[in-house]
């Protein structure tokens, strides 16, 4: 009887110390039944995939409401869905999350202009394939669209190098945080920094997009300061690394020579 | 000076310590012809030692809960001293020890050096092996980070494909229908007691065997004859070889310290080989990551899973290997050992590893 036990438990040992299969991914509702529809209905969850919204964890139901976990119930207003706005609501839809930079916006020349031809937020970021907001979007192309070039390129051309600087820092703690480094405070600081930053684009007042600027170059300034500090600390521990490396690499050697000086002497 | 000889003479008076220590260094007579591929048990008993040293360290700030489990793997990183060394060290050398002991079977299959009469050395060592593999699995869940989570959560669903039992498997690796609580539990009380037990055991018994039936002489040399095993038990002596101390010990201690080179090489210059990103992530059971891969030793597994067109047949496939090559020593019963008279068994061997790497590399990419 034991033995057939032991038998019996033998491949699930195994099984233990084997395998990994391939990964599932669990998805919502909303994409298993609109990723497999062709055209109209399924393109949105195309377009989605290679947004910025995907990239963060922000999925259908976040934006548009409704059941993610239940086939049946999903689109069911009593289940919170919403399903698309009006262009009118669009700043309402999605200020209800980027409340900030509905703010500036309605505030803007844009903003006063909504109903009336005035751009909206999905006329400069798109709407499924939401675009990560960066001075990219402000181009010739784009906002030649509705008018002149000149006062949208003065405000590229004074946030640009800040924007820059925000990436850098971005990817520096990205880099830290890779080797375990906690992050999130400084994460946290230039998150808020960088939407409070582009949440200042919105208003298009060229003056006080360049005022603003100076003191949000002082507080990125800050957070690089501490970014440095921990990039001297690791460079100074590889160096250790380096100097324990080498010893024992010699000392390795050093034991090879005497073992060798010991065969000779048999 | 003096108080000390006299005190060490007194306790030598009464446990024979001289000449135990005689009898297992100076007098204790290796091969003349022994190669460099036998100090690989003195740098895997190193390594192991080094793990259960930091291991030891690691479990006096890490906490065994789904809720604290992530923030005190980040305090160890972060605030308490050299913790980040402590932690990379524990989590590097546990692959280099998969290198060592994959390069240690390896010297002993192509030197033959499983065969009669060592056939328990051999399943001592493979259980030692199959038991690290364990012990890399349940470590890797502790960190309860996105890449644990996800990879004990493919790992352990695997378990359903095996036919009758494999609901009552899948719930019995996890403690429950997800991974979660229970499931930490238990992979901490097996990653840090219960397969710690067993395997200091068997290190034991390893050792017990590789001492009382005598190291195997390396199979190369014009005087090297194939023998068959004595009928009763035979040490096997090699008179006029080498003293283990100082002779070969200086040689293990090279080799340790290269191989403990290549671990703080990776450990300050390349922590992120065996760091993906999702392994700074805590564990979130609702956001499932992209690309989850097994760690290296384990992509032949994950490959042979999806060639099939069955996860059973896969795991049957897998099973069958591995039984196979823990029976070896009872299937190959010729006592030649010289790798040019076993043409069949070099070329298997050759094709074995390529294999490996072949599937591994496919894994990677796939």
């Amino acid at each position: 009887m034991k033995q057939l036990l032991m038998l019996a438990a033998w491949p699930l040992f195994l099984h233990l110390t084997s395998i990994p299969s391939p990964a599932q991914t669990t998805e919502t509702v909303c994409i298993q039944c609109h990723g497999a529809l062709p055209g109209k209905l399924g393109e949105p969850v195309k377009l989605w995939k290679g947004s910025v919204h995907a990239a963060n964890g922000i999925s259908c139901h976040n934006c548009h409401g409704g059941d993610p976990t239940d086939m049946a119930m999903a689109m069911n207003p009593s289940r919170g869905f919403l399903g698309a706005p009006k262009d009118r609501a669009i700043p309402e839809f999605c200020g209800r999350c980027h409340v900030g930079v509905k703010e500036d916006y309605l505030a803007s020349a844009h903003g006063r202009a909504l109903g009336r031809g005035g751009p909206q937020c999905v006329t400069c970021h798109g709407n499924h394939a939401v675009f990560k907001a960066t001075p990219d979007l402000i181009n010739r192309r784009d906002c030649t669209r509705c008018h002149d070039y000149g006062r949208a390129e003065e405000i590229r051309s004074s946030v640009i190098e800040t924007d820059r600087r925000i990436t850098e820092l971005e990817q520096s703690l990205l880099a830290l945080h890779r080797t375990g480094i906690v992050t999130r405070e400084m994460e946290g600081e230039l998150f808020s920094l960088r939407n409070r930053f582009h949440r200042l684009f919105h208003n298009v007042d060229v003056e006080k997009v360049r005022n603003q600027t100076t003191g949000f170059q002082a507080e990125l300034g800050k957070i690089r300061g501490q970014v440095i500090a921990i990039e001297n600390k690791l460079k100074q521990r590889k160096l250790w690394g380096g100097v324990v490396m080498a010893l024992l690499l010699l000392g390795g050697v050093l034991a090879l020579l005497l073992h060798k000086s010991y065969k000779e002497e048999i | 000076m003096e108080l000390g000889r006299k005190i060490a003479d007194y306790i030598d008076a009464r446990l024979g310590i001289r000449d135990i220590l005689e009898q297992n260094l100076t007098k204790y007579l290796l091969p003349r012809n022994i190669n460099v591929w036998y100090t690989l048990g003195a740098v895997l008993l190193t390594l192991f030692a080094l793990q259960i040293g930091t291991g030891i360290l690691l479990l006096v700030y890490y906490n065994p809960t789904v809720d604290e489990a992530f923030h005190s793997v980040q305090r160890i990183m972060n605030e308490v001293p050299f913790g980040w060394l402590i932690r990379t060290v524990h989590a590097v050398g546990a692959n280099i020890i998969i290198l060592a002991l994959l390069l240690h079977m390896l010297s002993v299959l192509f030197m033959g050096s499983y065969k009669a009469p060592r056939e328990f050395n051999w399943l001592a060592g493979f259980f030692l092996f199959l038991l690290s593999l364990g012990m890399c699995l349940t470590g890797y869940l502790l960190p309860w980070s996105q890449l644990s989570f996800w990879a004990t959560t493919v790992a352990t669903s695997s378990s359903q494909e095996i036919p009758l039992v494999g609901d009552l498997a899948i719930r019995f690796l996890r403690g429950g229908a997800m991974v979660g609580q229970p499931t930490l539990g238990r992979f901490f009380a097996l990653h840090v007691i219960g397969f710690p037990l067993l395997f200091g055991l068997l290190v034991l018994a390893h050792l017990f065997c590789v001492r009382r039936v005598g190291i195997s002489r390396p199979p190369f040399g014009p005087d090297w004859h194939p023998a068959e095993p004595p009928a009763r038990f035979h040490h096997e002596e090699h008179r006029g070889g080498i003293p283990f101390f100082p002779h070969y010990v200086a040689k293990d201690a090279a080799i340790i310290a290269f191989f403990l080179a290549l671990l703080l090489g990776v450990v300050f210059f390349a922590p992120g080989l065996f760091f993906p990103p999702t392994a700074f992530e805590p564990a979130d059971p609702f956001v499932t990551p992209k690309g989850i891969k097994p760690e290296w030793y384990f992509l032949w597994a994950y490959q042979t899973l999806k060639i099939f067109p069955s996860e059973f047949l896969g795991l049957a496939v897998q099973g069958v290997a591995v039984t196979l090559l823990l029976l070896l020593p009872f299937l190959d019963r010729s006592p030649e050992r010289r790798p040019a008279k076993r043409p069949f068994f070099v070329v298997a061997f050759l094709l074995g590893i390529a294999l490996f790497i072949a599937l591994s590399v496919w894994g990677h990419y796939s």
